[in-house]
Protein backbone atom coordinates (compact mmCIF):
# COMPACT_ATOMS: atom_id res chain seq x y z
CA UNK A 1 0.00 0.00 0.00
CA UNK A 2 1.45 3.93 -1.05
CA UNK A 3 0.74 6.13 1.85
CA UNK A 4 1.34 9.23 -0.08
CA UNK A 5 0.00 10.88 -3.47
CA UNK A 6 2.41 12.26 -5.76
CA UNK A 7 3.54 15.95 -5.39
CA UNK A 8 3.51 16.21 -1.66
CA UNK A 9 6.70 16.91 0.59
CA UNK A 10 8.20 14.24 2.86
CA UNK A 11 11.23 14.20 4.97
CA UNK A 12 13.90 11.76 5.28
CA UNK A 13 13.27 8.54 7.00
CA UNK A 14 9.00 9.15 6.39
CA UNK A 15 7.04 6.02 5.96
CA UNK A 16 6.28 6.20 1.75
CA UNK A 17 4.78 2.60 1.42
CA UNK A 18 4.93 -1.36 2.51
CA UNK A 19 4.61 -2.77 -0.89
CA UNK A 20 5.65 -2.13 -4.52
CA UNK A 21 9.06 -0.71 -5.82
CA UNK A 22 11.24 2.11 -4.12
CA UNK A 23 12.96 3.74 -6.94
CA UNK A 24 15.61 6.96 -6.81
CA UNK A 25 15.19 9.11 -3.64
CA UNK A 26 14.23 6.15 -1.73
CA UNK A 27 15.49 3.20 0.80
CA UNK A 28 14.22 -0.29 1.59
CA UNK A 29 14.03 -2.07 5.10
CA UNK A 30 11.84 -4.62 5.83
CA UNK A 31 10.31 -4.53 2.64
CA UNK A 32 9.02 -1.14 3.90
CA UNK A 33 9.78 1.75 1.40
CA UNK A 34 11.13 4.98 3.23
CA UNK A 35 12.13 8.49 1.92
CA UNK A 36 15.90 9.66 1.64
CA UNK A 37 15.58 12.91 0.46
CA UNK A 38 13.98 15.70 2.13
CA UNK A 39 11.78 16.77 -0.79
CA UNK A 40 8.34 15.38 -3.18
CA UNK A 41 7.31 12.04 -3.91
CA UNK A 42 6.57 11.16 -7.15
CA UNK A 43 3.94 7.90 -7.56
CA UNK A 44 3.75 6.40 -10.81
CA UNK A 45 1.82 2.95 -10.34
CA UNK A 46 3.43 0.46 -8.10
CA UNK A 47 6.86 2.41 -8.47
CA UNK A 48 7.67 5.10 -6.26
CA UNK A 49 10.61 7.86 -6.38
CA UNK A 50 11.30 10.81 -4.43
CA UNK A 51 12.49 14.32 -6.21
CA UNK A 52 14.76 16.24 -3.51
CA UNK A 53 13.83 20.05 -3.01
CA UNK A 54 17.29 21.33 -2.40
CA UNK A 55 20.82 19.81 -2.85
CA UNK A 56 23.61 19.66 -4.72
CA UNK A 57 24.64 18.35 -8.05
CA UNK A 58 25.67 14.81 -8.55
CA UNK A 59 26.85 13.60 -11.94
CA UNK A 60 25.32 11.41 -14.22
CA UNK A 61 26.41 10.16 -17.52
CA UNK A 62 24.88 11.73 -20.40
CA UNK A 63 24.41 15.06 -18.82
CA UNK A 64 24.87 18.53 -20.24
CA UNK A 65 27.17 20.83 -18.14
CA UNK A 66 28.94 24.08 -17.95
CA UNK A 67 32.04 23.87 -16.33
CA UNK A 68 35.33 25.83 -15.47
CA UNK A 69 38.70 25.53 -16.30
CA UNK A 70 40.59 24.42 -12.98
CA UNK A 71 43.61 22.93 -14.14
CA UNK A 72 46.02 22.56 -17.28
CA UNK A 73 47.67 19.68 -17.62
CA UNK A 74 49.86 18.16 -20.84
CA UNK A 75 47.40 15.91 -21.93
CA UNK A 76 43.65 17.18 -20.55
CA UNK A 77 42.31 20.23 -18.38
CA UNK A 78 40.80 20.05 -14.83
CA UNK A 79 37.29 21.46 -15.19
CA UNK A 80 34.76 22.18 -11.53
CA UNK A 81 31.70 21.56 -12.79
CA UNK A 82 30.23 22.79 -9.31
CA UNK A 83 29.80 19.27 -8.01
CA UNK A 84 31.73 17.39 -5.15
CA UNK A 85 34.22 15.97 -7.77
CA UNK A 86 36.31 17.76 -10.41
CA UNK A 87 35.89 16.29 -13.69
CA UNK A 88 38.76 15.42 -16.43
CA UNK A 89 38.70 16.92 -20.17
CA UNK A 90 40.96 14.46 -22.34
CA UNK A 91 42.57 16.10 -25.15
CA UNK A 92 41.44 13.10 -27.51
CA UNK A 93 37.50 14.54 -26.54
CA UNK A 94 37.99 17.55 -27.52
CA UNK A 95 37.66 18.70 -31.16
CA UNK A 96 41.00 19.35 -32.32
CA UNK A 97 42.85 18.48 -35.29
CA UNK A 98 46.69 17.50 -35.54
CA UNK A 99 49.04 17.66 -32.57
CA UNK A 100 49.17 20.63 -29.85
CA UNK A 101 52.31 21.18 -28.20
CA UNK A 102 50.77 23.36 -25.36
CA UNK A 103 47.05 22.91 -24.66
CA UNK A 104 46.41 25.96 -23.56
CA UNK A 105 46.78 27.71 -26.39
CA UNK A 106 43.00 26.15 -26.89
CA UNK A 107 42.16 26.65 -23.35
CA UNK A 108 43.38 28.27 -20.45
CA UNK A 109 42.51 28.49 -16.83
CA UNK A 110 39.30 30.04 -15.89
CA UNK A 111 38.20 29.36 -19.95
CA UNK A 112 34.21 28.31 -19.62
CA UNK A 113 33.06 25.55 -21.64
CA UNK A 114 30.65 23.27 -22.48
CA UNK A 115 30.36 19.80 -23.02
CA UNK A 116 28.97 16.34 -22.01
CA UNK A 117 29.47 13.78 -19.06
CA UNK A 118 30.31 10.92 -21.04
CA UNK A 119 31.35 8.61 -18.24
CA UNK A 120 31.38 8.09 -14.36
CA UNK A 121 33.56 5.79 -12.60
CA UNK A 122 32.98 3.46 -9.52
CA UNK A 123 35.15 5.60 -7.47
CA UNK A 124 33.72 9.01 -9.08
CA UNK A 125 35.89 10.10 -11.37
CA UNK A 126 34.64 11.97 -14.02
CA UNK A 127 35.48 12.26 -17.62
CA UNK A 128 33.98 15.18 -20.16
CA UNK A 129 33.91 15.25 -24.05
CA UNK A 130 33.28 17.50 -26.81
CA UNK A 131 31.95 15.02 -28.98
CA UNK A 132 28.35 15.63 -30.31
CA UNK A 133 28.50 18.98 -32.27
CA UNK A 134 26.93 21.46 -29.70
CA UNK A 135 29.78 21.05 -26.89
CA UNK A 136 32.84 23.48 -26.78
CA UNK A 137 34.56 26.34 -25.40
CA UNK A 138 32.19 29.26 -24.67
CA UNK A 139 32.69 33.05 -24.95
CA UNK A 140 33.06 34.84 -21.50
CA UNK A 141 29.96 36.16 -20.98
CA UNK A 142 27.29 36.31 -18.14
CA UNK A 143 27.05 32.78 -15.56
CA UNK A 144 24.00 32.56 -13.30
CA UNK A 145 24.06 30.11 -10.79
CA UNK A 146 21.00 28.32 -9.41
CA UNK A 147 20.23 25.37 -7.39
CA UNK A 148 20.53 22.36 -9.63
CA UNK A 149 17.35 20.37 -8.79
CA UNK A 150 15.23 23.51 -9.88
CA UNK A 151 17.10 23.28 -13.66
CA UNK A 152 13.95 20.93 -14.76
CA UNK A 153 11.59 24.38 -13.78
CA UNK A 154 13.67 26.96 -15.71
CA UNK A 155 13.65 24.16 -18.95
CA UNK A 156 10.12 24.42 -18.34
CA UNK A 157 7.51 21.56 -20.00
CA UNK A 158 9.13 20.64 -23.33
CA UNK A 159 11.23 23.81 -23.23
CA UNK A 160 8.46 25.71 -22.52
CA UNK A 161 9.91 28.40 -19.57
CA UNK A 162 13.54 28.94 -21.52
CA UNK A 163 11.78 29.93 -24.73
CA UNK A 164 9.54 32.43 -23.38
CA UNK A 165 12.79 34.22 -21.67
CA UNK A 166 14.77 33.83 -25.01
CA UNK A 167 11.74 35.14 -27.13
CA UNK A 168 11.19 38.35 -24.54
CA UNK A 169 15.07 39.01 -23.59
CA UNK A 170 16.66 37.81 -27.68
CA UNK A 171 19.02 36.12 -25.46
CA UNK A 172 21.10 32.95 -26.22
CA UNK A 173 20.46 30.63 -22.79
CA UNK A 174 22.26 27.60 -22.59
CA UNK A 175 21.13 25.41 -19.10
CA UNK A 176 23.64 22.83 -17.96
CA UNK A 177 22.21 20.26 -15.39
CA UNK A 178 24.92 21.33 -12.89
CA UNK A 179 22.72 24.39 -11.88
CA UNK A 180 24.66 26.94 -13.95
CA UNK A 181 23.69 28.68 -16.67
CA UNK A 182 25.23 31.05 -19.53
CA UNK A 183 23.47 33.63 -20.87
CA UNK A 184 24.19 35.59 -24.34
CA UNK A 185 22.61 39.08 -25.76
CA UNK A 186 23.13 42.37 -24.99
CA UNK A 187 23.52 43.81 -21.33
CA UNK A 188 20.02 44.98 -20.82
CA UNK A 189 18.82 41.35 -22.04
CA UNK A 190 21.03 39.57 -20.09
CA UNK A 191 19.97 41.57 -17.17
CA UNK A 192 16.46 40.38 -17.48
CA UNK A 193 16.83 36.69 -18.16
CA UNK A 194 19.09 36.86 -15.21
CA UNK A 195 16.27 38.15 -12.96
CA UNK A 196 14.02 36.10 -14.09
CA UNK A 197 15.78 32.51 -13.70
CA UNK A 198 16.87 34.33 -10.24
CA UNK A 199 12.58 34.59 -9.30
CA UNK A 200 12.44 30.82 -10.49
CA UNK A 201 15.22 29.79 -8.95
CA UNK A 202 13.54 31.65 -5.54
CA UNK A 203 9.68 30.35 -6.19
CA UNK A 204 10.25 27.30 -7.94
CA UNK A 205 7.45 25.63 -5.62
CA UNK A 206 4.58 28.28 -6.42
CA UNK A 207 1.89 27.89 -8.25
CA UNK A 208 1.32 29.91 -11.04
CA UNK A 209 5.24 30.81 -11.88
CA UNK A 210 5.18 30.66 -15.78
CA UNK A 211 2.85 33.94 -15.04
CA UNK A 212 4.71 35.70 -12.58
CA UNK A 213 8.00 35.59 -14.65
CA UNK A 214 5.80 36.35 -17.89
CA UNK A 215 4.69 39.59 -15.64
CA UNK A 216 8.28 40.34 -15.09
CA UNK A 217 9.80 39.98 -18.71
CA UNK A 218 6.41 42.17 -19.79
CA UNK A 219 8.77 45.52 -19.03
CA UNK A 220 11.47 44.63 -21.24
CA UNK A 221 9.30 43.63 -24.37
CA UNK A 222 10.04 46.24 -26.99
CA UNK A 223 13.40 47.14 -25.05
CA UNK A 224 15.89 44.81 -25.79
CA UNK B 1 12.37 14.48 47.78
CA UNK B 2 12.00 16.03 44.24
CA UNK B 3 8.50 16.14 43.99
CA UNK B 4 7.28 19.88 41.89
CA UNK B 5 9.83 20.81 39.30
CA UNK B 6 11.27 24.16 39.21
CA UNK B 7 9.32 25.44 36.47
CA UNK B 8 6.31 23.96 37.52
CA UNK B 9 6.29 21.15 34.42
CA UNK B 10 5.08 17.89 34.51
CA UNK B 11 7.97 15.13 34.65
CA UNK B 12 7.35 13.99 31.22
CA UNK B 13 6.71 17.70 29.82
CA UNK B 14 9.01 19.46 27.23
CA UNK B 15 10.20 23.28 27.56
CA UNK B 16 8.71 24.85 25.10
CA UNK B 17 10.08 24.44 21.39
CA UNK B 18 10.84 26.79 18.11
CA UNK B 19 12.16 25.04 15.26
CA UNK B 20 12.93 26.90 11.41
CA UNK B 21 14.87 26.36 8.53
CA UNK B 22 16.95 28.72 5.88
CA UNK B 23 17.92 30.72 8.28
CA UNK B 24 21.48 31.16 7.06
CA UNK B 25 21.21 32.28 3.46
CA UNK B 26 24.61 31.41 1.83
CA UNK B 27 24.67 27.70 3.80
CA UNK B 28 23.25 24.86 1.39
CA UNK B 29 21.22 24.17 4.64
CA UNK B 30 20.28 25.56 8.18
CA UNK B 31 18.32 24.88 10.68
CA UNK B 32 17.62 27.00 14.37
CA UNK B 33 16.32 25.17 17.11
CA UNK B 34 15.17 26.49 20.33
CA UNK B 35 13.93 24.89 23.11
CA UNK B 36 13.33 26.54 26.93
CA UNK B 37 15.62 28.70 26.77
CA UNK B 38 18.57 26.91 25.18
CA UNK B 39 19.22 27.88 21.76
CA UNK B 40 21.43 26.40 18.80
CA UNK B 41 21.88 27.20 15.04
CA UNK B 42 23.54 24.87 12.76
CA UNK B 43 24.50 24.96 9.08
CA UNK B 44 25.92 22.54 6.33
CA UNK B 45 27.72 23.08 3.73
CA UNK B 46 28.57 21.02 0.83
CA UNK B 47 29.08 17.99 -0.22
CA UNK B 48 32.28 19.10 -1.43
CA UNK B 49 35.98 18.31 -2.45
CA UNK B 50 37.97 17.01 0.95
CA UNK B 51 40.49 19.48 2.72
CA UNK B 52 42.31 18.34 4.39
CA UNK B 53 43.25 15.44 1.76
CA UNK B 54 44.17 12.87 4.39
CA UNK B 55 40.50 12.84 5.75
CA UNK B 56 39.28 11.55 3.04
CA UNK B 57 37.71 8.15 2.29
CA UNK B 58 37.45 6.28 -0.67
CA UNK B 59 34.04 4.71 -0.17
CA UNK B 60 32.37 7.13 2.00
CA UNK B 61 31.74 11.02 2.95
CA UNK B 62 33.79 12.61 5.20
CA UNK B 63 31.48 14.10 7.84
CA UNK B 64 33.64 17.32 9.84
CA UNK B 65 31.54 18.84 12.66
CA UNK B 66 32.46 22.25 14.62
CA UNK B 67 30.52 22.73 17.59
CA UNK B 68 30.56 26.10 19.30
CA UNK B 69 29.74 28.08 22.56
CA UNK B 70 29.22 31.74 21.63
CA UNK B 71 30.98 33.86 24.39
CA UNK B 72 27.55 35.56 25.59
CA UNK B 73 25.56 32.18 25.58
CA UNK B 74 26.44 31.23 29.10
CA UNK B 75 26.50 33.52 32.30
CA UNK B 76 30.26 33.54 32.74
CA UNK B 77 31.56 34.81 29.73
CA UNK B 78 32.53 31.49 27.66
CA UNK B 79 36.09 31.68 26.19
CA UNK B 80 35.54 31.35 21.91
CA UNK B 81 37.38 28.32 20.17
CA UNK B 82 37.44 24.82 20.93
CA UNK B 83 37.82 23.47 24.39
CA UNK B 84 38.07 19.97 25.88
CA UNK B 85 33.77 19.89 26.11
CA UNK B 86 33.63 21.27 22.26
CA UNK B 87 35.77 18.77 21.01
CA UNK B 88 34.40 15.80 22.97
CA UNK B 89 30.26 17.18 21.42
CA UNK B 90 31.48 17.80 18.21
CA UNK B 91 32.81 14.05 18.37
CA UNK B 92 29.41 12.78 19.66
CA UNK B 93 27.42 15.03 16.61
CA UNK B 94 29.91 13.47 14.13
CA UNK B 95 29.08 9.69 15.00
CA UNK B 96 24.99 10.41 15.35
CA UNK B 97 25.51 11.94 11.88
CA UNK B 98 27.38 9.19 10.49
CA UNK B 99 24.40 6.89 11.15
CA UNK B 100 21.51 9.29 10.26
CA UNK B 101 23.33 10.04 6.85
CA UNK B 102 24.07 7.97 3.92
CA UNK B 103 27.65 8.54 3.44
CA UNK B 104 28.10 5.53 1.12
CA UNK B 105 26.09 7.31 -0.94
CA UNK B 106 28.64 10.30 -1.57
CA UNK B 107 32.36 8.78 -1.73
CA UNK B 108 34.93 11.27 -1.22
CA UNK B 109 33.58 14.02 -0.58
CA UNK B 110 33.44 16.22 2.92
CA UNK B 111 29.91 17.54 4.42
CA UNK B 112 31.10 20.34 7.19
CA UNK B 113 28.77 21.04 10.09
CA UNK B 114 28.86 23.91 11.86
CA UNK B 115 27.09 24.32 14.94
CA UNK B 116 26.92 27.17 17.38
CA UNK B 117 24.90 27.82 20.63
CA UNK B 118 23.36 31.38 21.32
CA UNK B 119 21.56 30.37 24.47
CA UNK B 120 22.83 27.80 26.76
CA UNK B 121 20.34 26.38 29.33
CA UNK B 122 21.33 22.89 29.83
CA UNK B 123 21.00 19.88 26.76
CA UNK B 124 22.80 21.65 24.18
CA UNK B 125 24.20 18.73 22.47
CA UNK B 126 20.75 17.68 22.13
CA UNK B 127 19.39 20.70 20.37
CA UNK B 128 22.30 20.99 18.56
CA UNK B 129 22.31 17.81 17.29
CA UNK B 130 18.54 18.64 16.17
CA UNK B 131 19.36 21.57 14.50
CA UNK B 132 22.34 19.94 12.52
CA UNK B 133 20.15 17.14 11.58
CA UNK B 134 17.46 19.57 10.38
CA UNK B 135 20.09 21.46 8.34
CA UNK B 136 21.27 18.59 7.12
CA UNK B 137 17.95 17.36 5.90
CA UNK B 138 17.18 21.05 4.06
CA UNK B 139 20.89 21.06 2.01
CA UNK B 140 19.48 17.74 0.24
CA UNK B 141 21.82 14.63 1.74
CA UNK B 142 20.61 11.53 1.80
CA UNK B 143 19.63 10.93 4.97
CA UNK B 144 18.44 7.37 6.75
CA UNK B 145 16.31 9.75 9.19
CA UNK B 146 16.39 12.70 11.02
CA UNK B 147 17.67 12.96 14.25
CA UNK B 148 15.57 13.93 17.85
CA UNK B 149 17.18 14.35 20.70
CA UNK B 150 16.45 14.87 24.10
CA UNK B 151 17.72 14.86 27.67
CA UNK B 152 16.12 12.50 30.23
CA UNK B 153 17.36 12.59 33.92
CA UNK B 154 16.81 11.29 37.11
CA UNK B 155 16.93 14.62 39.93
CA UNK B 156 16.96 13.59 43.55
CA UNK B 157 14.60 10.45 43.43
CA UNK B 158 12.40 11.19 40.11
CA UNK B 159 12.92 10.89 36.52
CA UNK B 160 12.28 13.54 34.56
CA UNK B 161 12.54 14.96 30.70
CA UNK B 162 14.38 17.79 29.23
CA UNK B 163 16.29 19.06 31.89
CA UNK B 164 17.32 22.59 32.93
CA UNK B 165 20.69 23.89 34.15
CA UNK B 166 18.93 24.55 37.50
CA UNK B 167 17.95 21.12 37.80
CA UNK B 168 21.24 19.95 36.55
CA UNK B 169 22.86 21.17 39.62
CA UNK B 170 20.29 20.35 41.99
CA UNK B 171 21.62 19.41 45.31
CA UNK B 172 19.88 16.29 46.01
CA UNK B 173 22.06 14.45 42.71
CA UNK B 174 21.24 14.66 39.57
CA UNK B 175 21.80 12.17 36.55
CA UNK B 176 21.78 13.39 33.29
CA UNK B 177 21.31 11.16 30.13
CA UNK B 178 21.34 12.79 26.72
CA UNK B 179 19.72 10.62 23.94
CA UNK B 180 19.42 10.78 20.34
CA UNK B 181 16.65 8.56 18.14
CA UNK B 182 16.00 7.70 14.53
CA UNK B 183 12.70 7.90 15.32
CA UNK B 184 10.99 5.87 12.89
CA UNK B 185 13.62 3.11 13.38
CA UNK B 186 13.56 2.71 16.93
CA UNK B 187 17.21 3.32 16.79
CA UNK B 188 19.55 5.12 19.58
CA UNK B 189 22.89 7.41 18.11
CA UNK B 190 23.88 8.65 21.22
CA UNK B 191 23.56 8.26 24.80
CA UNK B 192 25.87 9.80 27.16
CA UNK B 193 25.36 9.33 31.28
CA UNK B 194 26.59 11.64 33.72
CA UNK B 195 25.79 10.17 37.08
CA UNK B 196 24.65 7.43 38.83
CA UNK B 197 21.22 5.72 37.95
CA UNK B 198 19.77 2.00 38.59
CA UNK B 199 19.69 -0.46 35.54
CA UNK B 200 15.25 -0.14 35.97
CA UNK B 201 15.47 4.05 36.14
CA UNK B 202 17.28 4.11 33.05
CA UNK B 203 15.41 1.78 31.11
CA UNK B 204 12.37 4.35 32.63
CA UNK B 205 14.06 7.01 31.67
CA UNK B 206 15.04 5.90 28.10
CA UNK B 207 11.36 5.35 27.26
CA UNK B 208 10.91 8.50 28.46
CA UNK B 209 13.10 10.07 26.24
CA UNK B 210 11.72 8.16 23.52
CA UNK B 211 8.20 9.55 24.16
CA UNK B 212 10.04 13.02 24.11
CA UNK B 213 11.65 12.53 20.93
CA UNK B 214 8.07 11.70 18.99
CA UNK B 215 7.23 15.10 19.73
CA UNK B 216 10.26 17.12 18.79
CA UNK B 217 10.15 14.28 15.46
CA UNK B 218 7.01 15.69 15.12
CA UNK B 219 7.97 19.89 15.16
CA UNK B 220 11.29 18.98 13.04
CA UNK B 221 9.23 17.36 10.10
CA UNK B 222 6.72 20.27 10.37
CA UNK B 223 9.49 23.06 10.22
CA UNK B 224 11.21 21.29 7.27
CA UNK B 225 7.88 21.44 5.59
CA UNK B 226 6.45 24.72 6.76
CA UNK B 227 8.47 26.72 3.99
CA UNK B 228 7.33 24.91 1.33
CA UNK B 229 3.27 24.91 1.76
Amino acid sequence: MIFNQSYTIVTPGELLADSGRGLNGTYTEDKKIFSKYFGNVIVNGDNISVVPISGIYVPQEGDDVIGRVAEVNDTYWVVDIDAPYFAKLSIMEANTRGRVEDISTLMDIDDILYARVYHVSQDKSLSLTFRGGRYGKLPPRMIVKINPVKTGRVIGKEGSMIKMIKEYTNCEILVGSNGVIWLNGDEAGMAAASSAIKLIDKEYYSQGLTEKVKNLLEYVRGKV
Amino acid sequence: MYEERFDKRRFDELRKIEAETGVVPNAAGSARFKIGNTEAIAAVYGPEEVKPRHLEHADKATIVCKYDMMPFSVPDRAKPGIDRRDMEISEVITSALNRAIFVEDLPKSMISVYVYVTQADAGTRCASLTAASMACADAGLPMRDLVAAVAVGKVGDSIVLDLTKEEEDYEGGTTDIPIAFLQSKGEIVLLQLDGNISREDLKKAIELGRKGAQEIYEIEKNALKRRFL
